[in-house]
């Protein structure tokens, strides 16, 4: 099945640790994904919040061009760009009236057939366990990871059809296999805010900030997620939390791509771990250890 | 607060919100579950259950003007757990979406709604979202200049800020797109 990927904004610009991470992955997992040819922004939040048609009309266009090239499946790392997409491709399934608007107004069919996944779910779907445990070289024994979910991976379930809505376990298991052990925590899936970030940072700090306390109550060395607005506001905005609630966390917050290669033995560097804002050296320092 | 409500408009703004919705406001039987879990529920004036009866009740003013519409996050939290199979995540969408179309400008949560706006011009003039122009274009337009810049530096340090952005190829076609929608 030739596989089509739809990188994003955020992967080309404030997340390119994400990018860097799982392209060296893949590449070690033997696996091929190509970037929709001139893909646009899905819109994001802001398309959804005040008008309803470009938000479907602009993950469409993307979604027709990989099935104009012969596309049946997309990965989209982004959980907000996957959510829109998803969105779009169902309300696209469930609405005739709506799909005959979209499409004349892109000029392009779109047949509705193709398969969308975040990033848990290709991993578990495509690359399978099996393949990923069997790439392990350097096991992760000791280390305890939070994983953390938030909103757009698992919610709204109808649509997003992925794993458990208020208590999902799937990269609780890639978690596992790298040989770290996940932390049971209780903000598993509360929102850090989002959407917000720029224009409600108080908000968003009290909500981040929620998590954060969190898992470092519960014990955990890092955090791994699968969103770059989760890693915006848990990495780029913790220095600033811990001010405003004189508190220190420290906490590193990394991709789930980044801690499966460390756990292949792939060089920190070339996962772009370097690029955080909470520096993560004294975790990779442990790994070294291992 | 005084509301005095004619029957017609009353009709009239429910019809509208439920056509843009596909669902019925009636569903909702006021067990205020979504608003307990929503995780903005302190910041906001009216709680989503309240937002939902005074929609159905016809107190359009205080439903488009209300805080709650702009702090909702869209998580999604309160649809996923509405025991009515409830669209709570898509009243606030709606909401929003009216209150735009009518050109009202939201005096408490006016940073939110702007951010939005400039985010969708940003599509519209790139088709991809080049950050720092989003970022500088907001602060102009909210006058917020230096809030938030102290993470620059570090930022670009780190190489998350790009200097440069670039246009699709295809932005006749998203041009079409926005004026098809907008
Ligand atoms: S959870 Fe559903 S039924 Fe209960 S108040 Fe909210 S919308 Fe109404
Ligand atoms: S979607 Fe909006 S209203 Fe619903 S729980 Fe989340 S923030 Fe609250």
């Amino acid at each position: 099945m030739k596989l089509a990927y739809y990188p994003g904004c955020s992967l080309k610009g404030t997340s390119f640790e994400y990018e860097v991470s799982l392209l060296k992955i893949l590449e070690a997992l033997n696996i091929e994904i190509k970037e929709i040819p001139d893909w646009n922004c899905c819109g994001a939040s802001a398309a959804h919040s005040i008008n309803h048609d470009l938000s479907i009309a602009l993950p469409a266009r993307n979604l027709a061009i990989a099935e104009k090239e012969g596309y049946e499946s997309v990965l989209a790392p982004c959980a907000a760009c996957s959510n829109r997409l998803k969105t779009a491709h169902y309300e696209l399934e469930t609405d005739d009236i709506l799909k005959k608007k979209i499409t004349g107004s892109i000029e392009m069919p779109y047949s509705a057939g193709m398969e969308i996944n975040n990033m848990l779910e290709f991993l578990i779907k495509i690359a399978g366990k099996d393949k990923i445990k069997s790439m392990v070289k350097r096991p992760l024994t000791g280390l305890k990871v939070a994983a953390y979910y938030g909103c757009l991976l698992v919610r709204p379930p109808k649509i997003m059809q992925f794993d458990d809505p208020e208590n999902p376990v799937s990269m609780d298991e890639l978690v596992g296999l790298t040989g770290a052990e996940s932390v049971n925590y209780s903000y598993k899936t509360e929102c850090c805010g989002a959407i917000n970030s720029l224009s409600k940072p108080d908000v968003v700090m009290a909500l981040t900030g929620n998590v954060l306390y969190d898992i470092k109550k519960h014990g955990a060395d890092i955090v791994v997620v699968a969103c770059p607005l989760c890693h915006s506001n848990l990495d780029v905005r913790q220095r600033e939390i811990e001010r405003k609630y004189e508190e220190k966390i420290g906490l590193p917050v990394l991709f789930i791509t980044e801690l499966l290669g460390l756990s292949f033995g792939i060089d920190p560097k070339d996962l772009a771990i370097e690029g955080h804002m909470v520096t993560a050296d004294r975790v990779l320092e442990k790994i070294k250890e291992l | 607060m005084k509301t005095v409500i004619n029957e017609e408009n009353r009709r009239n703004f429910v019809s509208l919100v439920e056509s843009m919705l596909h669902d019925k406001l009636s569903k909702c039987y006021q067990c205020g579950k979504c608003s307990a879990g929503c995780p903005v529920n302190f910041e906001m004036d009216y709680t989503p259950n309240q937002i939902i009866k005074m929609t159905e009740l016809g107190m359009e003013d205080a439903v488009l003007n209300s805080k709650t519409i702009w702090l909702c996050v869209s998580c999604n939290t309160c649809s996923t757990r509405c025991p009515k199979g409830f669209e709570v995540t898509g009243i606030m969408d709606v909401l929003r979406e009216i209150a735009e179309k009518k050109d009202i400008i939201s005096k408490v949560e006016k940073e939110v709604q702007v951010f939005h706006e400039v985010f969708l011009d940003n599509v519209k003039s790139n088709g991809r979202i080049f950050e720092l122009e989003l970022v500088g274009k907001y602060k102009l337009k909210t006058r917020r200049l230096f809030r938030d810049m102290f993470l620059a530096p570090k930022m670009f340090e780190k190489g998350k800020l790009r200097i440069s952005g670039e246009k699709i190829s295809g932005l006749n076609q998203i041009a079409k797109i926005f004026k098809d929608f907008e």
